[in-house]
């Protein structure tokens, strides 16, 4: 006769608490012996988030970038891919997607006088893109490299200029 | 006297329908336990670049923020291999469960409230795509295999003889 097996149930009971402390455990224990470990509990604190970003990240605040675009003495480019770039894009900003970075570097190159400041942007708060184009770029050798974080969200929320056309030449 | 005995392996050759669902149970078992391990994978190797995808969820508290990203792909990579080994399945079930419904549902509300971040999913890189409806539909569907598995686990019977 078939009968239902209840016993899975009290299994789960232990089983649960135990696959959870064994990951924790070997999560903790690895994490310490690892060279790159990070802390256990992390300071995520706006204030360090921000000191980081600024080190770490190459990131420039919204205010820094729109004195530089105003004051014309900084070269923008974008990130995204070239239909977002034509659908708008900061004014006079370059189009580089980051996809296509390495291959579309030479185009662009020589439109950047060396020395020039260049501010890198993409779209929302994950897109990383135009923090790895910053780095791409300094490692091409640009070191005045800087990334707007969120960019082209901000720069819009800021009613800063902005411009639509198609991503043929790299100047758009 | 009292024989207890899988009854998937029994009946199988009996009953067909025992023996699909004998196949279905198996496959949801590997599915799982693969896309668990995979997932595991990028988030061990880069614990830094993972806080910081649980970061930008911004709905755990600040000090849980690390722990998780330290945490969770070990649990995610011992789920997997519990699944595809068959170890400990009733508390492996549970737990891929309600992971999938934690996910599912910080997803949702993350998209819910406009904020435009990836996924963390599968890959903590940078490049990869912020998270839309397909990746929460992507985890619905997981999450429809992981409640089939939870239903085969324990509605599996026992046959008793006397």
């Amino acid at each position: 006769m078939p009968i239902r097996d209840r016993s899975h149930w009290r299994h789960a009971f232990w089983q649960i608490p135990a696959i959870i402390l064994l990951a924790g455990l070997v999560g903790i224990c690895v994490n310490y012996l690892r060279p790159d470990s990070i802390p256990i509990v992390g300071d995520w604190s706006a204030k360090t988030s921000m000191a980081a970003a600024t080190q770490d990240k190459l990131s420039i605040p919204l205010a820094g970038a729109a004195n530089l675009f105003s004051e014309q003495l900084a070269v923008f480019i974008d990130a995204r891919d070239e239909q977002e770039y034509a659908d708008g894009h900061i004014r006079g900003a370059l189009s580089l997607a980051w996809d296509d970075a390495s291959e579309r570097f030479p185009e662009i190159a020589g439109d950047i006088p060396s020395g020039t400041m260049i501010i890198t942007y993409c779209d929302g708060e994950g897109c990383h893109m135009s923090y790895d184009l910053a780095v791409f770029l300094r490692d091409k050798g640009f070191e005045n490299v800087w990334e707007l974080a969120n960019g082209w969200t901000v720069w819009q929320d800021a009613n800063l200029p902005v411009e639509e056309g198609n991503a043929v030449s790299p100047r758009g | 006297m009292e024989e207890k005995s899988c009854s998937y392996s029994q009946d199988a050759k009996q009953h067909p329908q025992i023996m699909y669902a004998g196949i279905l149970y198996h496959a949801a078992r590997w599915i799982l336990g693969i896309v668990f391990i995979y997932a595991s994978l990028h988030k061990i190797l880069y614990p830094a670049a993972f806080a910081e995808a649980v970061y930008r969820y911004q709905i755990l508290p600040d000090w849980l923020v690390n722990l998780t990203a330290l945490v969770l792909p070990w649990l995610e990579l011992f789920l997997g291999v519990f699944l595809i080994i068959g170890l400990w399945m009733p508390g492996a079930v549970v737990i891929s469960n309600l992971l999938f419904i934690i996910f599912m549902s910080a997803l949702s509300y993350n998209m819910a409230r406009g904020l435009d971040i990836s996924c963390g999913c599968f890959s903590t890189s940078p490049t990869a795509g912020a998270a839309d409806i397909w990746t929460v539909l992507r985890d619905g569907m997981l999450l429809i295999v992981s409640l089939y598995l939870l239903f085969a686990t324990f509605a599996r019977t026992v046959r008793v003889r006397d």
